[in-house]
């Protein structure tokens, strides 16, 4: 044997067992999914088909629906979610596919006995509301997403103390954590802080009283804006209300609530100087207008621009007033855009900028570097300074 | 023939997206579709709070310097890729908190690196010493057999590298006996292991070996704003060369006609391509995509013979204090109480006591990742995503977090560094994630297990042969003849867009 048959002989050998082992393998068909891909299908299905079972009204303004899954469209179970965390429902409203992102005001252990409550606020000159309330009934069907959001209890993160501070139905997600823990899912301790105009306007109020007779570990405060009634806090959310009910010296702030609510707490919480981290909010789509963003291009203000659409091969050119998102643009225009949580996070909306300038606030940027790099944005948190092309991936999931 | 594209790539992971942007370059018509709406698998990113976090890369091999630029590199260059890289400052630190436990930290540098371990383990320096000289020639021969697969000659490469022919198939493991390199140098060397996740008495010298080197003598290297960067440069070197990107789309079927390719099928409609290049994993495509009869039985036996890789578990952690301010020094810190690496293998089968941890500081190599006075730490474990079977939906927030506190744990005893009082952000991804994110069988990260008759050396000399599997399909990615890492897949991706065009170019004579 020369050399090189010498040298190569091992590798020979390596390529006929590689050979042999191939040969004598099963012929078996090769398994569709596997437990862990199963797992993550309940976790994180790709949507999640639900109907309602039962409704009920809290006064005139809002209403908790109660979801069970569509068996006949495919959803067996549904997902288990950490309280706090949301839904993003898509409707098909006119000619326009939105979404809404909703907190599940019900627990993870009511999610194991297939059970979701949405706890909805009628806004009046809104437009996904009205809808609701002229449509859904029992045994409508509404498609969702998995539950999504960062607005949990995290053991390693947040303090075991948390002060939760909500304006109207941002009550939801908070609602859903004291349930939790009442049930013994969450072991943390939750002061809520509630803003409302009136009594009247409190919403999940005796549900909540209750929770908290049962449990000293939920602790709820009610602070009215609009009434000064014994036994409630009078005027806004503020830094001293805080401090007069912080329960201990280390804790965390979680914040959801309407944008107005938002920005004067926000201003309160920079005073008490707590360390980054330990304020988390949930905007729940509520951002408002640019217009009041101190760098704002006051020449963009007040008008209307061309966007040109591509998806996929199709172009489509429309409009784009500077105070509303591109992604509202293109749900007005009927074209199927992804969006799901509406307040520049999540980045589902992520599409590219192929010309023309828009506008990010900084508060919702939540873009990733190399996308302000290369041109992209988020439809839901970018607002348009002057005529421009986007190229939008269409919404798979809505077909 | 109708056809839309020359090229199809199904897949926009590290593979795909070269495979694509390559195609596009060649001068080729190319239509790349990705299910997810970002660009590159495990190549992403994503932010909590202040911060934007690096999901998987650790090292990026085969880059190189510009005066000395790896293959990587060179592929970046040639598709126009412009972002910046840091090379990372030093090679590693292993920490074994067993009995007879060690601390060390490694540099990078040939030379460097066989000094530390002469400290380190006295009476070690002329064993490794051989052992570079060894691995250095297996790595040159290594290279030039990987490079081009679709042209080996052995001949030329047994002529030149005498020790690769010699060492290459034998186990990492018997050779460091062989040099006779004492026990704690031999644990020391072992450490790359992990990022194949092939256990050392079962890893042939070959690979082993190369990477060692290549991570040693040519560095590793990390891109400045994490690795969403270059998926998404490659996704701009796609466009500005004609081609087209097509996200949130799903394939649900290859469409086959008289024993070839010709399409594929996505919920709205049939695109039809001349060749498809697949950077999805092999037993996905013939479970899912393919109908029973269109599949050739060797390709069924094949899938049935290999094993699904590792996955992994990572706790992604933004920390409120710099590192310096914490006293991390190292780049990747290895950690475990035993250091037989086929002893961390066998623990990677259960959830209970997986010993086996990396723990990267990001700010170490790349200074300005995150905002002044923070840093990024994330510790990364492997898992065969079986050992995930029997958790219930209801379970797995609480586990996960438990895994991850006994992960900062062990880091803060190993190294007496506080992590837990400064944790501003947290994430935790498992098996299931990635099962959720990259759909891989069981959560696979790794592709096909190394088996050794399933690992570089067979799979690269049978790279051309097993090619094709149906006409004008190729495939591409981390399950590649590269096995598993950025690198490996980032040259399969050129490998399939080069057998590609070659039927393209023999198509128009």
């Amino acid at each position: 044997m020369d050399n090189f048959e010498k040298q190569i002989a091992p590798f020979n050998k390596l390529l006929d067992e590689r050979k042999e082992k191939i040969n004598s393998g099963s012929t078996k068909p090769l398994a569709k999914t596997f437990p862990v891909n199963q797992l993550a299908e309940r976790l994180h299905p790709e949507k999640q088909f639900l109907q309602i079972y039962k409704i009920i009204e809290h006064g005139n303004e809002s209403k908790s629906f109660y979801f069970k899954p569509n068996k006949n469209l495919g959803t067996e179970h549904l997902a288990y979610f950490r309280a706090g965390q949301y839904l993003s429902l898509r409707m098909h409203i006119n000619n326009s596919y939105v979404t809404r992102p909703y907190a599940i005001c019900s627990s993870p252990s009511d999610a194991m006995n297939d059970i979701y409550v949405l706890t909805i606020k009628l806004v009046k000159n809104g437009f996904a509301t009205p809808y609701i309330w002229n449509n859904w009934e029992v045994g409508t069907n509404v498609e969702a997403s998995a539950p999504a959001g960062n607005l949990y209890y995290q053991p390693l993160r947040d303090s075991k103390y948390i002060i939760a501070i909500a304006g109207g139905s941002g009550i939801t997600p908070f609602y859903s954590m004291a349930k939790s823990i009442l049930e013994g899912t969450e072991d943390t301790n939750l002061t809520i802080i509630y803003g409302s105009r009136t009594h009247d306007n409190i919403l999940l109020g005796d549900e909540l009283e209750d929770i908290t007779k049962k449990t000293n570990k939920v602790k709820l405060v009610n602070v009215l804006s609009d009434e000064n009634i014994t036994g409630y806090e009078h005027g806004f959310i503020s830094a001293e209300i805080i401090k007069k009910y912080q329960p201990a010296d280390d804790y965390s702030i979680f914040i959801c609530g309407p944008d107005v609510m938002y920005k004067f707490a926000n201003k309160e919480i920079a005073t008490l100087n707590l360390p980054a981290g330990k304020i988390r909010h949930e905007l729940s789509g509520n951002f408002g207008t640019p217009y009041n963003e101190l760098d704002y291009p006051e020449y963009a203000r007040d008008k209307t621009f061309n966007l040109t659409v591509q998806v996929r091969d199709d172009k489509r050119i429309i409009k784009a007033k500077s105070n509303e998102s591109l992604l509202i643009a293109l749900e007005r225009a009927g074209i199927e855009a992804p969006s799901m949580c509406r307040s520049g996070e999540c980045g589902f909306c992520r599409s590219q900028l192929i010309s023309g300038k828009a506008f990010t606030p900084d508060s919702i940027d939540g873009r990733r570097i190399a996308d302000k790099e290369f041109g992209y944005i988020h439809t839901c948190a970018a607002y348009p300074l002057s005529d421009l092309t986007i190229n939008v991936p269409i919404h798979d999931l809505a077909n | 023939m109708k056809t839309d594209y020359d090229v199809i790539v199904v897949g926009a992971g590290n593979g795909g997206l070269i495979a694509a942007a390559s195609s596009a370059k060649m001068g080729h018509s190319t239509l790349l579709i990705e299910r997810h709406n970002l660009p590159g698998g495990a190549a992403t990113s994503f932010t909590r709070g202040r911060f934007e976090f690096e999901p998987s890369l650790h090292e990026l091999a085969k880059y190189g310097s510009a005066d000395n630029p790896g293959n990587i590199r060179k592929i970046f260059d040639w598709l126009g890729i412009d972002i910046d890289f840091k090379e990372v400052p030093d090679a590693y630190r292993v920490i074994n908190t067993g009995k007879d436990g060690f601390d060390v930290s490694m540099p990078t540098g040939v030379p460097e690196f066989i000094k530390a371990m002469a400290q380190a383990v006295p009476g070690s320096g002329e064993s490794i010493g051989k052992f570079f000289k060894i691995a250095v020639e297996t790595a040159q021969a290594f290279s030039e057999m990987t490079t081009n697969p679709e042209q080996i000659d052995m001949k030329k490469i047994a002529k030149k590298y005498p020790s690769f022919m010699k060492y290459g198939t034998v186990p990492y493991q018997k050779v460091l006996d062989e040099l006779q390199i004492p026990k704690k140098a031999q644990e020391i060397l072992m450490a790359y292991w992990c990022y194949i996740g092939i256990p050392g008495d079962e890893f042939e010298f070959g690979y082993m070996a190369e990477m060692v080197v290549s991570y040693v003598a040519l560095s590793a290297y990390i891109p400045v704003n994490r690795s969403h960067e270059i998926s998404t440069a490659l996704i701009n070197s796609l466009q500005k060369n004609g081609g087209k990107v097509w996200f949130n789309t799903e394939i649900n079927k290859l469409i086959v006609e008289d024993g070839a390719v010709v399409g594929v099928r996505t919920a709205d409609k049939d695109i039809y391509a001349k060749q498809v290049i697949m950077n999805v994993i092999p037993d996905i495509v013939y479970s899912k995509m393919l109908d029973s009869k269109d599949i050739p039985v060797q390709e069924i036996k094949k899938s049935n013979a290999r094993k699904i890789g590792t996955s992994g578990l990572l706790v992604y952690l933004g920390l409120n204090k710099s590192a310096e301010e914490l006293g991390i020094k190292d780049y990747s810190t290895f950690i475990d109480d035993n250091w037989d690496s086929h002893y961390q293998f066998d623990h990677m089968k259960n959830i209970k006591d997986n010993g086996f941890f990396i723990m990267n500081c990001l700010n170490v190599a790349n200074p300005g990742c995150s905002p002044v006075g923070t840093s990024i730490l994330y510790a990364t474990q492997l898992f065969f995503g079986d050992s995930w079977d029997n958790i219930s939906p209801s379970e797995y927030p609480k586990l996960k977090d438990k895994i991850a506190e006994e992960l900062i744990t062990r880091y803060e005893n190993a190294t007496g560094i506080n992590i837990r009082d400064n944790i501003e952000e947290i994430e935790i991804a498992t098996p299931e994630t990635f099962a959720r994110y990259l759909r891989g069988p069981e959560g696979e990260i790794y592709g096909y297990f190394g088996q050794p008759w399933d690992q570089m050396i067979a799979r690269t000399m049978s790279f051309v042969k097993e090619d094709e599997p149906i006409k004008n399909l190729h495939f591409c990615g981390g399950h590649g003849y590269l096995l598993d890492g950025y690198s490996s897949a980032y040259q399969s991706g050129l490998s399939a867009a080069k057998l590609a065009n070659k039927k393209l170019s023999k198509e128009t004579v």
